[in-house]
């Protein structure tokens, strides 16, 4: 048993590394022999080598994707300059800011043949199609949902189990403007998406209140995943499908579930953008194209356990089973979910977000 | 011109040209740019160039920066605090203790070596210690002082200080190494046969003899865990948020560049004034040997 222990610190060191290498080169360097490069600007699971491998041999692009751990690290990645990324793939809250800050550029649809293959809730989004021009390629979607320990944590059935001072030092959270709309559910407010000055001030002292149970505050689907399986957190707001699978790859005594509390999970979907500008549209559509696949669509579900976009093609490399867990005949599934929207505010959103986590 | 200035002026241009232009375009022009951003102002998807003071009078009216300056304050001054009450005496311990210089270097190195490896590598690791299946709390429960893994050591102030001042202690020593080995023996001999015990030729001897090491160890650590956003975001909880990770922020997520300028225009002023004080503070500890 000895020989466990150097190796636990061999992993968490090497971890460190490619943290570090990770934070300092951000994007991997390319090969020569590919004959073009696609940047990616994306989450988590959504250029996995089981279905990117297969993308990159066949259109000969390489891929680099670089993770974001919020939708509000789009804009200040784009506008810290252009010239990086060639596609980005923001959550219906964000493609509205993407499009109005000039980031992007519309999507040729004779280039994208299965875009009617998409769902039509998704693609007539005032957001995804603007006055005929559409504007984003619906790639994947899901919800957030409340995530717990079942060995630790009775399953709750309301939000509020994420202010319950019986976990005091076991709660988490995302550290994401969507804690406002966390906060706005569990208080009963039902306008979460345009709240007045009274609601954010009651909604940040209620999420001040709960700071002294919260352990930390997550940032990534990989650092929530660590906090779970080290025994930090016990329950927390997540990412439905891709964190759980993490989890339980981890191989720990104990197991993880997630539960739709009272006042609804969030829904959000999202889509592939073209960053304005890019001089690698040609491989940019292939890779719409590709995502929009069969070969795209399983390969994304198989790797974060979301829902796909296109159930004509998705319909065809899932099992009839998983087809209806993941809701390829039900979009309508989505109305169960508070589905995502740009705060009307948004400053004032992120300002309140922000003095939440300065305060003590 | 003549040939002879002329020589001069290209020798003056070879030596320092490079270095000059470094400094204005990698520094003072950054310096000017943050501060002409600070003045712009934020306006929704982006921000616009603009001349107002509108962001310096929400950094000093809106109570949750000068509450994130003061807690950083507190931090960085702990930090200083506990990298002072270690670095001293283990900076005296080698130079006045330790007889061979053998040893009295290798120990020296063996503070040193950290600084080759990676700052964030360092940082990382305390979250393998202090963490619930950490190190420390399998010693404590092995050792049965405890039997449940505590959660107090990670995520919040305590293990910032720990890790903070586990990172820039070297940065006390150095100085302290350096401003005690100066010190000629001889003065501490005449100290002790003018009969002085050790604590008053301590006191009055070598304390101030070292002051300027003691105060630019300081100034270095406090400056450093003053500027830091990487242990917050590691090892720090939800009350640990210091003002680098404010600036970061108004950098990203919030997309108030304008904001951030001003905040970094702030805190610059704040640490020249420090840097300033401690100028000071050393030149009043001098001792004149004349």
């Amino acid at each position: 048993m000895q020989s466990r222990v150097p190796s636990k610190i061999t992993r968490s060191v090497s971890m460190a590394v490619s943290t570090t290498l990770a934070l300092a080169i951000g994007v991997s360097s390319t090969s020569a022999a590919f004959a073009g490069e696609l940047n990616i600007l994306t989450w988590e699971g959504y250029a996995d080598p089981s279905f990117i491998k297969d993308f990159e041999t066949k259109s000969s692009c390489k891929v680099s994707a670089t993770y974001v751990g919020s939708n509000d690290d789009f804009a200040p990645k784009l506008a810290a300059g252009s010239g990086v990324y060639d596609i980005i793939v923001p959550s219906i809250d964000t493609i509205g800011q993407m499009r109005l800050a000039g980031f992007v550029d519309s999507i040729d649809l004779k280039k994208v043949p299965e875009f009617g293959q998409v769902h039509a809730k998704f693609r007539s989004n005032p957001d995804v199609t603007v006055n005929g021009e559409v504007w984003a390629v619906p790639l994947i979607w899901g919800s957030v949902s409340v995530l717990y320990r079942t060995d630790k944590v009775t399953q709750p059935n309301s939000i509020k189990v994420l202010w319950n001072p019986e976990y005091k030092g076991r709660i988490s959270l995302w550290d994401d403007k969507s804690a406002i709309y966390w906060a706005a559910r569990m208080l009963g407010y039902d306008n979460i998406y345009d709240l007045d000055d009274t609601q954010l001030a009651t909604i940040k002292a209620r999420l001040i209140e709960q700071k002294p149970l919260v352990r930390k505050y997550w940032s990534t689907a990989g650092e929530l995943a660590q906090l779970f399986l080290n025994d930090e957190v016990w329950v927390s707001n997540a990412w439905t499908g891709l964190i759980a699978k993490e989890i339980r790859k981890g191989g720990k005594p104990f197991t993880v579930a997630e539960v739709d509390p009272a006042e609804k999970s969030e829904g959000w979907m999202d889509s592939m953008m073209l960053v304005k500008g890019s001089p690698n549209t040609d491989c940019s559509y292939q890779f719409i194209n590709y995502m929009l696949s069969a070969k795209g669509q399983c390969g994304i579900v198989g790797s974060t356990d979301y829902f796909p976009t296109n159930p004509v093609s998705a319909k065809t490399c899932l099992p009839a089973e998983e087809a209806r867990s993941r809701h390829l005949d039900d979009p309508g599934y989505v109305d169960s979910l508070v589905m995502w929207q740009m705060p009307k505010r948004l400053d004032a959103y992120l300002e309140t977000w922000n003095a939440v986590k300065a305060a003590m | 011109m003549t040939p002879r200035q002329k020589r001069y002026w290209l020798g003056f241009a070879g030596v320092f040209g490079v270095p000059l232009v470094w400094t204005s375009l990698f520094l003072l022009i950054p310096y000017a740019v943050m501060l002409a951003v600070s003045f712009w102002t934020r306006k929704f998807p982006l921000f616009v160039p603009d001349f107002q003071f509108g962001n310096f009078r929400q950094v000093f009216a809106d109570p949750q920066y000068l509450e994130v300056l003061l807690r950083t304050g507190k931090i960085a001054a702990l930090v200083s605090v506990f990298a002072l009450a270690l670095g001293y005496p283990l900076a005296y311990f080698l130079i006045f203790i330790v007889r061979t210089a053998k040893v009295r270097n290798f120990l020296y190195m063996v503070v040193i070596v950290p600084l080759w490896v990676s700052y964030l590598l360092r940082a990382y690791v305390w979250k393998i210690i202090l963490g619930t299946g950490g190190v420390l709390n399998s010693f404590l429960m092995w050792t049965g002082i405890i039997d449940q893994p505590s959660g107090l050591f990670l995520y919040n102030q305590t293990a910032m200080i720990i890790t903070l001042t586990y990172i820039f202690i070297p940065f006390m020593v150095m100085p302290i190494y350096t401003a005690l080995e100066k010190i000629p023996p001889r003065l501490i001999e005449a100290s002790h046969d003018l009969g002085e015990g050790p604590f008053w030729t301590f006191l009055r001897v070598v304390l101030p003899l070292s002051w300027g090491g003691v105060v630019a160890g300081a100034t270095l650590t406090f400056c450093l865990a003053f500027g830091d956003f990487v242990a917050p975001s590691l090892v720090g909880g939800p009350d640990g948020m210091l003002v680098a990770n404010t600036v970061q922020t108004q950098f990203g997520a919030a997309l108030n560049w304008p904001l951030g300028s001003a905040l970094s225009t702030v805190i610059l002023l704040l640490v020249l004034t420090i840097i300033t004080i401690s100028e000071r503070s050393e030149r009043y500890g001098k001792i004149d040997l004349d």
